[in-house]
């Protein structure tokens, strides 16, 4: 069972190598939510709306739009985007699975970061010098279009977090 | 930066092992004589059972259960198995091996099946609160409670109320040190208690129940009393197998008296605030409330469940807040150099305001770091748990079986000199040099991830505003220099005697 789990990762670490040079880009769908009415989508025009692309851990870019002000968190909640495990504790700042990678330029202009979320994002696998916990990064005019990158996982059997729960 | 590199390592290792477990399933058809590397239970060090047993019972081992921490790594090794009482457990500690634990915890974290605590709500029909819960029941709990504790800008609504609270603190310990000679404060421990239990219960009721009064109410004397017992009972029910129950049955007793007397203490203050709400709201008054029975109460989650988690709550804000100022003072009052730098830094930020704010003590880097400090070296939960119930898991050069305790070693790890220089000492400003780093996961006070302590932010909080504050107002000295005051293991980190400290007006 085990060398079968290892298996499984294995070919999968591959199949993310194979892929490096051409991204499969999946679009993801923003399914209107049926919480909204239509009067509140209207309330949004697309200049509210921040483009996202993710780069997941298999290699797989995933493109989300969330509005001005939302969390990146929230944003891959809403958008139930596929990302393994993350944002385990609901963005309470009591883990590190939200931890993202971010563009140089784009990472300068963050706001700056708290001693609670620091304490929380030196316990993250895989830290880099641009890397920030999601659940405190919230969406600005001006990171329309950024990429940020889902650091590669440890050995980790988490499995996905019920999405669902924490709205 | 370390610890990517160290884990990038053990991740090479893993492809590793991985790739060599595939060539002999596939090539040999025979895998058990090739994973030489992955060892099992059976091969695993520790003490025999009989010696363990007489450790604990025989030379003040539960009560000294932290040392044995230490002992164990020294004589067995990062990873070693005993035999608590009835159950085996593996004892993990190792920075990077607690980190591969908690990495592997899964979607609904387990901190133990086996507890009395459980036992004691099973056989009075009591409901689970969020330490003792589990699945899809602790989520739920989890996720309403996580909301409104742990997020920075939630907690910051109750620094108000914390701050009142604060200030009884202010007057009790003036209060105090005028009954005694020398302004001498006797057993700070016991009023930090009155603090805790007055703190939380402000938070969860938005009310004050007087525990900093002049005179305590005999009822809140006797609930400090019932949790104290409470975990001393915890782990002798916990080692004492089931037949022995029949045989010795005062500690089962005891702690199912303590646990009703703790039950039953809440329950009159849900129900009493309730029933002021319910008046209100018949009198066509508007309820607003920024309490967390309230917010229970607003999700329609059972009663039970409601009385469930207050009682739990209440009891986990009483010897944590408690134990982890004592130690602040006592450490302070030893290191008179340290204690002026924090109140310089205090007295800089305030510029004389009297009432920190949240956002004061965020600018604060020193005295973050005296706490910091402090949890190390008395870390409050010395020993965590975690059972993965549904598959065996690696850690280290092991597979440990599902459903096995796993004991974190926590005040191995944050006492290990091959981590923290001079170990045993009391230096704050190591959590401030950027060159002196050290293994993320070798000091985890309130533990890691989706199942870490719910109190963490609001705990952090009211230490802060009160050892603020306390500072402000006076200069803190050992009664008699010299004195030493060592931890002792009552489930929780406590001092093992009285500390007596001198409180002098700045």
């Amino acid at each position: 069972m085990a060398a079968a789990n290892k298996l499984l990762g294995i070919s999968r670490c591959l199949l993310g190598s194979s892929r490096l040079g051409v991204p499969a880009v999946r679009t993801v769908m923003c399914p209107r939510s049926s919480r909204l009415g239509p009067g509140h989508i209207r309330a949004f025009s697309s200049e509210d709306k921040v483009t996202v692309k993710f780069i997941n851990r298999d290699g797989e870019t995933l493109v989300a739009q969330g509005k001005v002000g939302e969390s990146l968190l929230d944003v891959v909640v809403e958008k139930n985007l596929d990302i393994d495990g993350f944002g385990a504790c609901e963005g309470t700042l009591a883990c590190s699975t939200c931890h993202l990678i971010f563009e140089d330029h784009i990472f300068q202009q963050l706001d700056p970061i708290t001693d609670e979320e620091m304490d929380m994002l030196d316990l993250a696998y895989g830290l880099t010098d641009t890397s920030r916990l999601g659940c405190q990064i919230c969406l600005k005019k001006s990171m329309n279009g950024m990429t940020v990158k889902v650091p590669e996982s440890v050995a980790d059997v988490r499995q996905a977090v019920d999405m669902g729960k924490s709205s | 930066m370390a610890q990517t590199l160290k884990l990038g390592s053990s991740r090479s290792s893993q492809l590793f092992r991985g790739l060599q477990e595939l060539w002999a399933e596939t090539v040999l058809k025979n895998s058990e004589k090739v994973i030489k590397g992955h060892k099992s239970l059976a091969d695993m060090p520790g003490p025999s059972t009989v010696s363990f047993i007489s450790d604990l019972f025989c030379r003040r081992g539960l009560a000294r259960l932290h040392e044995l921490q230490l002992e164990g790594k020294a004589k067995f090794g990062p990873v070693w198995k005993a035999s608590f009482g009835p159950i085996l457990t593996v004892h993990v500690a190792e920075p990077s091996l607690i980190e591969q634990v908690l990495r592997q915890e899964g979607k609904h974290p387990i901190r133990s099946d086996l507890s009395s605590w459980k036992d004691y709500r099973q056989c009075r029909g009591h409901s689970y609160g969020l330490l003792t819960a589990e699945g899809e029941e602790w989520q739920q709990f989890r996720s309403i409670l996580g909301k409104h504790m742990l997020k920075p800008k939630e907690v910051e609504a109750y620094s108000d109320v914390l701050n009142d609270v604060v200030g009884d603190l202010i007057k009790k310990i003036n209060y105090q040190r005028s009954q005694n000679q020398n302004n001498v404060v006797k057993d700070i421990a016991k009023e930090f208690y009155m603090f805790g239990l007055e703190g939380i219960s402000s938070v969860l009721f938005e009310s004050r129940i007087g525990c900093l009064e002049p005179t305590v109410p005999k009822e809140t004397e006797k609930f400090i009393q019932s949790i104290n017992t409470m975990f001393v009972m915890t782990l002798l029910t916990m080692a004492m197998p089931k037949f022995l129950h029949k045989i010795f049955r005062k500690p089962w007793q005891k702690f199912c008296e303590s646990w009703d007397y703790m039950f039953a203490f809440a329950k009159g203050h849900i129900d009493k605030r309730m029933k002021d709400v319910a008046q209100k709201l018949a009198q066509g008054e508007k309820v607003e409330g920024k309490y967390l029975t309230y917010y229970l109460a607003q999700e329609k989650i059972p009663m039970k469940s409601i009385y469930g988690n207050v009682t739990e709550l209440l009891l986990a804000g009483v010897d944590t807040i408690s134990s982890t100022l004592s130690w602040s003072l006592y450490e302070l009052a030893q290191h008179p150099d340290i204690q002026s730098a924090v109140y310089s830094e205090v007295e800089e930020i305030l510029q004389g305001k009297q009432i920190p704010s949240p956002s004061d003590v965020a600018r604060m880097p020193l005295l973050k770091a005296v706490v910091k400090e402090v949890l190390r070296l008395y870390p409050v939960i010395p020993g965590n748990a975690r059972v993965v119930a549904d598959r065996d898991i690696q850690v280290g050069d092991y597979i440990i079986p599902k459903k096995t305790l796993i004991t974190l070693c926590h005040y191995a790890t944050s006492r290990d000199e091959n981590v923290f220089s001079n170990p045993n000492e009391f230096q704050p400003d190591r959590w401030l040099k950027k060159e002196d780093t050290h293994h993320p996961y070798a000091s985890l006070p309130f533990g890691f991830g989706k199942r870490s302590c719910i109190g963490r932010r609001i705990a952090e909080l009211e230490v802060y505003l009160a050892l603020a504050r306390i500072l402000s107002h006076f200069e803190v000295k050992p009664e008699q220099p010299g004195s030493l005051v060592m931890p002792m293991t009552r489930t929780l980190l406590v001092p093992e005697k009285e500390i007596n400290l001198q409180f002098l007006e700045r």
